[in-house]
C-alpha cells in the first residue's frame, strides 16, 4: 500500500505519469480518495482553498444518466499545399472559363436582338424599341426583315449547340 | 514535466471514451472550484450544486478543448461563467471585478463564506486547517523542506534535489512521508 501511495504521490507532482499508475487510479476507489486528499493538503498549504466538498460521485453519476456522451478527438488540421504551377494553370483555367462564359453571353445578346425583330408573326410589333442617336442606324435594324422561320430555327440550334458544348467544358474541367 | 501533463493524460482518456477518468479531474480541482465560487455564491449548499454544475459544462465542452491553454485556465473560465449565470438566475449582480485565475488560487474562500454560511460549515473548514498546519509543524525538517518546496514554491523533483542536495529518490521519498504523515491525522477529521 505503502509503495502504491508513493506512486500516487509523484504521479500527482506529475513527476511518474505512468499509464499503469492511471490504469490503477481510475478502478480503484480507495486510492482515489487518498488522490483527493494529497490534493486538498496541497491546496490548504498554498491556501488555495479552505473547502472540502466531495461532488465526484454526483457528477458521474448526472454524467453516466447523459444518453450518449458526443467525445470527439479534435480532428488535426491538415494543411494543404498548392506549388506555383497549380496556381498558373489554375489562373488560366479559371480565365478560360470567363472567356468562354463571355462569348456565350454575347451570343445570347446578340440573338435575343435579333430574334426581337419585327416579323410576319408579329405584325411589325417592334419588341424591342431601341432608337440609338446620330446617323447610324442600330445593329438590329440592319438585319435583313425578309429572314424565314428556317433560318431562326437554325441560329437557335447553333446557340443551343454553343451553350452545350460550353457545359462540356465547364464538366470536364477537374 | 511541466503541470499540465496529468491533466492532458487524463483529457485525452476521457476523449476517447473512458469517462471513469473525469472523476480524478473533478476530485483533483473541486475544492479550487468550490474556493472560486465564494466569490459569487455565498452558501456552501449553493457552492457545491454550481460546482457540480461547473463540472457538467466541463465535461459537455470537453471535445472542443485544444489544449492552446492549461486545463486550469480553461475551467476557471467556465467557473466564472456558470458563478454569473447563477447570480442572473438569482437576479443578483455579479461582482464589479472579476479576479483572474491566479489571482483566484489565493483568493481565500473561507471569508467569503463567514459571512453568510453556518457556524458549523465554518468550523470545520477551520479545523481543517488547523490540523493539516499542525501536520506540517510536527514534520521533521527534511520532510518540512520537502513538502513546502514541492507544494508552496512548486519545484520539480530534480531542483528539490539539487537545493537538498540527495538523490531525486530521496527527495520522491521524503515528499510521500510528509503527505502520508499529514493525511494520517487528516483522513479521521474528513471521515467524521
Amino acid at each position: 500500500m505503502t509503495e502504491i501511495n508513493e506512486k500516487l504521490s509523484s504521479l500527482i507532482d506529475n513527476e511518474n505519469v505512468e499509464s499503469k499508475s492511471l490504469d490503477a487510479l481510475i478502478l480503484d476507489k480507495e486510492q482515489q480518495n487518498v488522490f483527493s486528499r494529497y490534493h486538498l493538503i496541497g491546496d490548504v498549504i498554498r491556501n488555495e482553498t479552505a473547502l472540502n466538498i466531495d461532488v465526484s460521485e454526483l457528477v458521474m453519476a448526472e454524467i453516466m444518466q447523459q444518453p450518449e456522451s458526443a467525445i470527439v478527438t479534435p480532428i488535426k488540421a491538415v494543411a494543404v499545399r498548392e506549388n506555383s504551377d497549380n496556381n498558373v494553370i489554375s489562373f488560366i483555367k479559371r480565365f478560360g472559363q470567363y472567356a468562354i462564359a463571355a462569348s456565350v453571353a454575347g451570343v445570347v445578346v446578340m440573338t435575343s436582338f435579333i430574334t426581337s425583330q419585327p416579323t410576319i408573326e408579329n405584325n411589325g410589333i417592334e419588341v424591342l424599341n431601341t432608337i440609338p442617336f446620330g446617323s447610324v442606324s442600330p445593329v438590329s435594324l440592319q438585319a435583313n426583315k425578309s429572314q424565314s422561320k428556317q433560318a431562326l430555327q437554325e441560329r437557335h440550334e447553333r446557340l443551343e449547340a454553343l451553350l452545350k458544348d460550353h457545359q462540356l467544358q465547364l464538366q470536364l474541367q477537374p | 514535466m511541466n503541470e499540465r501533463d496529468l491533466d492532458f493524460q487524463l483529457i485525452q482518456r476521457i476523449q476517447n471514451g473512458e469517462q471513469q477518468a473525469f472523476t480524478l479531474l473533478v476530485r483533483k480541482y473541486q475544492n479550487r472550484v468550490a474556493n472560486i465560487l465564494t466569490r459569487y455564491v455565498r452558501s456552501s449548499g449553493d457552492i457545491a450544486d454550481v460546482t457540480q454544475e461547473v463540472f457538467i459544462k466541463v465535461h459537455k465542452s470537453l471535445p472542443s478543448f485544444r489544449g492552446d491553454s492549461a486545463f486550469y485556465t480553461w475551467l476557471y473560465r467556465i467557473t466564472v461563467n456558470t458563478a454569473k449565470n447563477y447570480l442572473t438566475s438569482q437576479s443578483r449582480r455579479p461582482p464589479a471585478s472579476d479576479i483572474d485565475a491566479m489571482e483566484a488560487d489565493s483568493y481565500d474562500g473561507s471569508d467569503a463564506l463567514k459571512s453568510a454560511d453556518s457556524p458549523e460549515s465554518i468550523l470545520r473548514s477551520e479545523e481543517m486547517k488547523r490540523v493539516i498546519m499542525d501536520a506540517i509543524d510536527k514534520l521533521p525538517t527534511e520532510l518540512k523542506a520537502a513538502i513546502t518546496l514541492r507544494e508552496l514554491e512548486g519545484m520539480s523533483y530534480e531542483e528539490i534535489a539539487k537545493i537538498e542536495d540527495c538523490p531525486i529518490g530521496t527527495v520522491r521519498s521524503r515528499i510521500f512521508r510528509a503527505r502520508d504523515s499529514i493525511d494520517k491525522q487528516l483522513a479521521p477529521l474528513l471521515e467524521e
